[in-house]
């Protein structure tokens, strides 16, 4: 069943990337200053944190800025991936309720225009690699994996809340604070050495520490990611995918009556 | 070969009496049992369209017409029953579906294409066709929140037109737009039925459905009453509401006090007691489709015996236009006397008025216009039209060059 649905979506690649896309010109085209906007955005983001936690953190971290930068962009993948996903449903009643192709599209169209988005913004973090002149390795080939489990994530999350979203309304309320709270117990500003050996196993139940620390590893300090984590990020991925696409299918029927 | 198959069909909606929107109410509400009504809206619908057919879906509002179109399309899914799609499916069941007014119309062009299923290449091969077909060529890069609803319906248009539907969908699409705009839906309808397109028509305009349609299928409240012969179906539908409508009618008139009728004092020599209207089936009712027969009976109650009394009736539109009339004494009908109970009748071969609701206005008076009772506008009739015409008449009348 999921093989004839997955052919079914390649069929649909065309739309997929239309509404992609268009999607993301339509986030900049409002302002002219548009793309610039949403590259200060993050910058902003990193020189307060930079300056915040730079002057706390007891610990020096090599490349402090880059470190953290890494975390930001990647965590402001997931949440916007998420965030945008969630909605991408309840947001086009008109087209759910007019025309059919599989609904999921609209979920996954949502997760690769924060895919756009975020890659764009990785510009400027390449740009910063340069400028303080990071070495680079072999093991930079780790990267773009570790990027696809971070995808694969983000878009099981995003099927499961889109469709609970259509039902139940608060959802995003609850999302939003659980992010808030994901965004402290994950590493981002501090490095996992600052806990305790029992509580850092504790914090490596989340896929996206894991998945940050592989990053930094691999893009930053050109060491291997490790097996371990690939597989964990691996086995993650699959069953929050599996979970989000079950989720979704069941509750798919409905949308149209409901939304 | 046979394109769509609908069988055994039911679709029944929950309707909650307090609906549950978020996980809080859900959580909250867990000891309430929650209570709804469940609305049958299809029951047990059955019906092939073969390859190339053209199939109109007729029926009052709410009888189901577009749950049914959207099942067929796959939005909404079958309580129980199944549908078989063997062909490729192109629903129109609103223009100009995701554009997006902050972009510009060639990229909306390209998003809407997208969704009806055109292939990439064909619509950039297509795209300056469809800008020129629209007229809007000094709008291509416009965006489209600066374009008047009548651009927007015509950009929606011309590039819909673009798809290559196998099996087509249509539900009252034509019912937007001035008439040059559906004149250009109806040809390019034409167009598609030359090909040899399978369509399903879902319109209230019948005479469209007489036009384009080989069968016609009629809902009435969510139930199959008719499948067939368009000119057969059409007329189930017009004529089958007739008996429920008329017993409504008899209803209001009897509820309705006899203040504004003249008051039946013991004078009163002779009185009408009622007027009913019969179809062409010789079913009493108060719906018509133009250009068929009707019988007007006229009952009266003559208390005593009346020489040479005289019967008469106006029709009004319903603004109140006197538009006809007409009475026994000018159709040269002399009636020597009456006494008792009785009707009369009026024939009418063919009803010339083309839709609306009209009022009818009935008199009995002696020769030298001494009124014996007189209904103003009491009684009432529809007129529902089956051809394009419009206006409230036809002039029968020839083109010629």
């Amino acid at each position: 069943m999921i093989f004839k649905h997955l052919k079914e979506l390649y069929s649909y690649r065309n739309l997929i990337w239309q509404l992609s896309w268009s999607d993301f010109k339509l986030r900049y085209k409002n302002s002219i200053l548009g793309y610039f906007w949403s590259l200060l955005e993050p910058l902003l983001m990193l020189l307060v944190l930079y300056i915040v936690f730079s002057n706390l953190m007891k610990i020096k971290v090599e490349y402090y800025q880059l470190f953290l930068f890494i975390g930001i962009i990647l965590w402001g993948f997931l949440s916007r991936a998420t965030n945008s996903g969630m909605l991408s449903i309840v947001g086009k009643p008109d087209i759910v309720k007019k025309i059919y192709f599989p609904r999921d599209i609209f979920v996954i169209s949502s997760c690769i225009t924060a895919l756009l988005m975020s890659i764009f913004e990785s510009l400027v973090f390449v740009m910063f690699m340069i400028f303080y002149r990071v070495p680079v390795s072999i093991n930079l080939a780790y990267a773009p994996l570790i990027l696809v489990f971070l995808f694969a994530i983000s878009l099981g999350i995003s099927l499961a809340l889109s469709a609970l979203h259509v039902f139940y309304r608060d959802v995003q309320f609850i999302w939003q604070v659980f992010m808030q709270i994901g965004f402290y117990l994950t590493p981002i500003l501090y490095t996992i050495d600052i806990f305790p050996k029992n509580l850092q196993r504790f914090i490596l139940l989340n896929p996206i520490a894991r998945i940050i620390i592989s990053a930094r590893d691999t893009i930053i300090y050109s060491s291997p990611a490790k097996m371990n984590d690939l597989l964990f990020m691996f086995l993650s991925s699959i069953v929050l995918l599996l979970v989000g696409y079950i989720i979704f299918s069941r509750l798919e029927p409905r949308f149209a009556e409901e939304i | 070969m046979t394109a769509i198959k609908v069988e055994n069909l039911h679709k029944t909606f929950r309707i909650p009496h307090e609906k549950r929107t978020t996980i809080f109410e859900t959580l909250t509400g867990v000891f309430k049992h929650p209570t709804y009504e469940t609305f049958q809206a299809l029951k047990d619908i059955n019906f092939t369209v073969e390859e190339g057919e053209a199939l109109g879906i007729i029926g009052e509002n709410g009888s189901g017409k577009s749950t049914l179109l959207k099942i067929i399309a796959n939005i909404l899914r079958p309580s129980s029953g199944s549908v078989t799609t063997l062909k490729k499916l192109t629903p129109f069941l609103e223009l100009g579906i995701g554009f997006q007014p902050d972009l510009t119309a060639a990229e909306n062009i390209k998003i809407y294409a997208t969704i009806m299923g055109m292939p990439i290449r064909e619509i950039n091969d297509k795209l300056d066709d469809i800008i020129e077909f629209a007229g809007l060529e000094k709008f291509r890069d416009t965006k489209l929140k600066n374009f008047s609803s009548g651009m927007h319906v015509r950009l929606a248009f011309s590039t819909a037109v673009q798809t290559d539907p196998e099996i087509l969908l249509l539900d009252e699409v034509l019912a937007v737009g001035d008439m040059e705009f559906q004149q250009k839906c109806l040809d390019v309808l034409s167009q598609y039925r030359k090909n040899g397109v399978t369509i399903i028509f879902v319109s209230h305009d019948l005479g469209s459905v007489r036009r384009f349609c080989d069968t016609a299928l009629f809902l009435h409240k969510g139930k199959q009453i008719a499948l067939g012969n368009t000119a057969e179906v059409i007329d189930s539908y017009v004529y089958s509401g007739n008996q429920e409508e008329a017993l409504n009618q008899i209803n209001d008139l009897e509820a309705e006090p006899s203040e504004n009728k003249t008051p039946r004092g013991k004078d009163k020599k002779i009185e009408v007691t009622n007027v009913e209207f019969y179809d062409k089936f010789n079913n009493k009712g108060a719906r018509f489709n133009s250009f068929d027969q009707m019988t007007m009976k006229i009952f009266y109650n003559a208390y005593e015996r009346i020489s040479d009394p005289v019967f008469g009736i106006a029709i009004y539109s319903e603004n109140g236009e006197n538009l006809f009339g007409t009475n026994t004494e000018l159709k040269n009908v002399s009636i020597d006397s009456l006494e008792g109970e009785g009707h009369i009748d009026l024939m009418i071969e063919r009803i010339p008025m083309l839709t609306g609701r009209f009022l009818l206005t009935v008199a009995v008076h002696t020769h030298d216009q001494k009124l014996y009772d007189w209904h103003d506008k009491q009684y009432s009739f529809n007129v529902i039209s089956t051809c394009r015409d419009v206006g409230l008449f036809e002039v029968p009348c020839n083109w010629k060059i």
